[in-house]
């Protein structure tokens, strides 16, 4: 799993490419605890790359919608695929989040 | 007596045929009296006046009888006073002679006309009856006008006899008397003399007092005048006449007075008189000659008094029969109410217990086939109750690719029954929904239901697990009737017979199996089919059973066969028993035995990572789409993670097995460690409707996995496994 993270003045991207599933979540976790931290601004989920996602990737998903709420910030997924869709169909997560195409 | 369930117009109906028919005999009765009264009335008064005019008659001709002696025995002296006329001497001779002769007359006289004689100008020789003899006075004193006398100036005048007016003989006694005088004439013709019979008038009071047409009738009789000659009243006798009476009585006299008039003008007849309330019937007729008149007086009472008292008789016992009609009604019109009333909670009853059997059978499975979309099962019951509501139970239902069933059949029969058979049914449920072990599921009903079983209520029960996958049968009998075994022959499966439910808590209870296999059946019955009687006693047997068995049809068909086979045996006898019967009809459609494959993980998360491989090998075997491959990945991640998570507590290490059956429909999965018990489909889902800052973190991934697979289950197996069956019809 590749986690990368660029900045564009106010907000994150966030690529996320490969399989977000139980085995990667924890250096996904820690991957992106800094943007947790600081969750203000726009955070970009760049979805277009990710294969699959577990609900131990839903989970850092919501940390991180959780955090950016606190901070006042914005949390915006993008391009996930149909299979991905399903999932956060099936969850609820389609209306925690702001999907993007 | 509180009358429910009773139409109150329903009551208008027999309340006013009640009385009616109090009205009816009202009338009758009522009708039946005054027509018998009136008869009797008419009767009555037919009677009284027989009765009065035949006394009235009879007392009559008494009199006359008498007057008639007095009459002939002075007429027959008139010859011998006028030939003692020549001699004017002898003339008393001739009075003697006539009071000597006839006890009748009390005196006698003949009394010269004045100046007929010269030597005698006045001349009237007395004889009267005096004891045994006759004495002569003469009546020719100065003290005495005798030519002027009625007696004397009447006869003289007409030339005819006459009856003078009663009158009281002051110098003879007071007695009543009258007197008959005749004229005597001469040779040329003259009246000479007058010739007189005293008559006493005692007999005639006690004659006339005496007649007693009814105890309480008085005679009356009055003279020309209208004296009182006899009357009960005897101050009224010749001191008063009856226009006096009359003149002296008050109030509304007009009866009376007409009956004066007609009495006093010698007329015949009768009249009814009304006084002061009081009606007689007063009867008279005049007695010839003498210008007396006689009647009888009856009061009203004396001729219908009878009557009246009987009548008074009759109204108290019409009364009492009204009464007793009433009573009698109002008891028939009460106790059809208490029928009605009866009758109405009887339904009542009857149509809870219908609504009680509706509920009862509702509960279990009855649309045949139950499962018309599986072509590997084919299934047919039926539950006949003995009485309105049964004691016998089916219930079936396929949890997992499994068909779990039982029959039983409670002790005793009707209400009582039927609510333990209801227990049953819901332990049966209840128990089974986590648990494929027969046994154990017999075991954990037997518990609960011997654990307060006050009534002693057992219930034979058999309890079976069909896997439908493989025909793999396991089953348990508690204390039931071994189900037949339909192969290529009929045989009974065999059973450890343990104990039924509810009778010994803690019995352990053994399972037993058997592999079905294609086309093979099982048919289960409870003893009102065995047992079924016909009117000879004759039990219904289960060779009879397995004959009808043998022709194989479908399984309706079979059922419907069996009991028209039963039924046609009992005939007209009642039935005994419930009768229940269940057919599993198993056509196993997977030609070819489903691929085995597994997995080993060690309890470490990385180990996930060989689950995408694993699933992808069968995915592309299958030809499976890539989005489906895709979820039942991520079930069996999120399933096998929560086992590695929570399964093992820290320290601790063990396999996790996964198990995957490959079916030509289904893929089965089957997790399974040995660490915890833990039940993952326990945890509540999560709500995914929650927002953002309520959602919590965890508990999506089993909520995942129910969500793709098609059936998820969890058993703890008895030889210390966590078994996570997952099941994807694809």
């Amino acid at each position: 799993m590749e986690v990368n993270i660029t900045a564009k003045g106010d907000s994150k991207v966030v690529k996320l490419v490969g399989r977000l599933d139980t085995v990667a979540s924890p250096e996904v976790t820690k991957a992106l605890e800094p943007i947790i931290e600081d969750a203000t601004g726009t955070i970009i989920l760049d979805c277009s790359e990710m294969t699959y996602i577990s609900s131990s990737g839903l989970r850092i998903f919501l940390t991180l919608r959780k955090a950016s709420l606190a901070k006042g910030g914005k949390v915006i997924v993008r391009s996930i695929n149909n299979d991905i869709r399903t999932v956060f169909m099936m969850t609820g997560f389609l209306n925690l989040f702001t999907i993007e195409d | 007596m509180k009358l429910e369930g009773v139409d109150k117009k329903a009551l208008l109906k027999p309340a006013l045929a009640g009385a009616a028919l109090v009205i009816v005999a009202v009338l009758t009765l009522e009708g039946t009296a005054i027509l018998q009264y009136a008869f009797s009335h008419k009767g009555l008064k037919e009677e009284a006046s027989l009765r009065a005019e035949s006394q009235l008659e009879a007392t009559r001709n008494q009199i006359l009888d008498v007057i008639d002696q007095a009459e002939t025995a002075v007429r027959n002296n008139i010859w011998l006073a006028s030939w003692c006329l020549e001699v004017p001497d002898s003339l008393h001779r001739v009075a003697e002679r006539l009071v000597e002769d006839n006890p009748v007359i009390v005196g006698s006289t003949v009394a010269l006309v004045p100046g007929y004689s010269r030597k005698l100008p006045l001349y009237a020789p007395y004889a009267l009856r005096e004891g045994d003899g006759v004495v002569l006075k003469s009546l020719a004193g100065e003290d005495y006008d005798y030519p002027s006398q009625e007696w004397f100036t009447k006869p003289v005048e007409t030339g005819q006899g006459y009856w003078s007016e009663p009158y009281i003989d002051e110098g003879g006694g007071e007695i009543l008397m009258t007197t008959y005088s005749v004229p005597i004439r001469d040779k040329k013709g003259n009246i000479a003399a007058v010739l007189t019979a005293d008559l006493s008038l005692d007999w005639l009071t006690e004659l006339v007092g005496n007649v007693k047409v009814y105890p309480n009738a008085f005679s009356i009789m009055l003279s020309r005048t209208g004296q009182f000659m006899v009357c009960p009243a005897e101050t009224l006798v010749m001191h008063r006449t009856i226009n006096e009476f009359v003149g002296g009585l008050e109030g509304d006299k007009r009866d009376i007075d007409s009956l004066a008039k007609a009495m006093m003008s010698g007329k015949e007849g009768n009249m009814p008189i009304r006084y002061k309330g009081a009606t007689s019937y007063i009867y008279f007729s005049p007695v010839e000659r003498t210008g007396w008149s006689m009647s009888i007086v009856i009061p009203d009472t004396e001729i219908y008094g009878g009557v009246r008292r009987i009548g008074l008789w009759v109204k108290i016992l019409q009364i009492l029969g009204i009464l007793l009609i009433i009573l009698i009604i109002y008891s028939v019109f009460k106790n059809s109410l208490k029928y009605r009333a009866m009758n109405a909670s009887r339904e009542k009853m009857e149509s809870e217990l219908q609504i009680a059997s509706a509920i009862q059978m509702a509960m279990i499975p009855k649309i045949f086939p139950p499962f018309p979309e599986r072509k590997d099962l084919d299934m047919a019951a039926a539950i006949v109750p003995a009485k309105e509501v049964g004691g016998d139970l089916y219930d079936f239902y396929i949890r997992d690719e499994k068909l779990i069933f039982c029959i039983g059949d409670v002790s005793g029969k009707g209400v009582p029954a039927s609510l333990v058979m209801a227990v049953t049914r819901s332990l049966f449920r209840s128990f089974s929904a986590h648990d494929f072990g027969p046994a154990h599921i017999v075991q954990t009903m037997n518990e609960s239901m011997s654990a307060d079983n006050a009534n002693n209520m057992f219930v034979t029960f058999f309890c079976g697990v069909l896997d439908l996958k493989n025909g793999h049968l396991r089953y348990c009998n508690a204390g039931h009737n071994a189900p037949f075994m339909l192969t290529d022959k009929i045989s009974e499966l065999p059973v450890q017979s343990n104990i039924p439910l509810g009778v010994l808590p803690g019995f352990e209870f053994s399972e037993q199996e058997v592999d079905m296999a294609h086309d093979d059946a099982i048919f289960l019955y409870t003893d009102g089919l065995n047992e079924a009687e016909n009117i000879n006693h004759e039990l219904f047997g289960t060779d009879r059973v397995k004959a009808v068995l043998r022709t194989r049809r479908g399984s309706m068909e079979h059922l419907n066969a069996v009991n028209e086979a039963v039924r046609e045996f009992v005939g007209e006898a009642p039935q005994s028993d419930d009768l229940t019967m269940l057919f599993i009809h198993y056509t196993s459609t997977d030609e070819q035995s489903p691929e085995k494959r597994s997995l080993v993980l060690d309890n470490v998360i990385a180990e996930i990572s060989k689950l995408a491989p694993f699933v992808d090998s069968i995915a592309d075997e299958k030809g499976l789409d890539p989005s489906l491959a895709m979820s039942l990945n991520l079930a069996l991640e999120e399933a096998a993670t929560n086992v590695i998570m929570y399964a093992y507590p820290e320290g601790t290490n063990g396999p996790v097995c996964l198990d995957a059956v490959v079916g030509k429909d289904t893929l089965e999965f089957i997790l399974s460690d040995k660490g915890i018990p833990f039940d993952p489909t326990a945890k509540p889902d999560a709500d995914i409707t929650l927002g953002v800052e309520e959602r919590g973190i965890g508990g999506l991934g089993i909520f995942m996995v129910k969500n793709i697979m098609d059936s998820v289950s969890y058993e703890r197996s008895e030889d210390g496994k966590n078994i996570l069956t997952m099941i994807k019809k694809i």
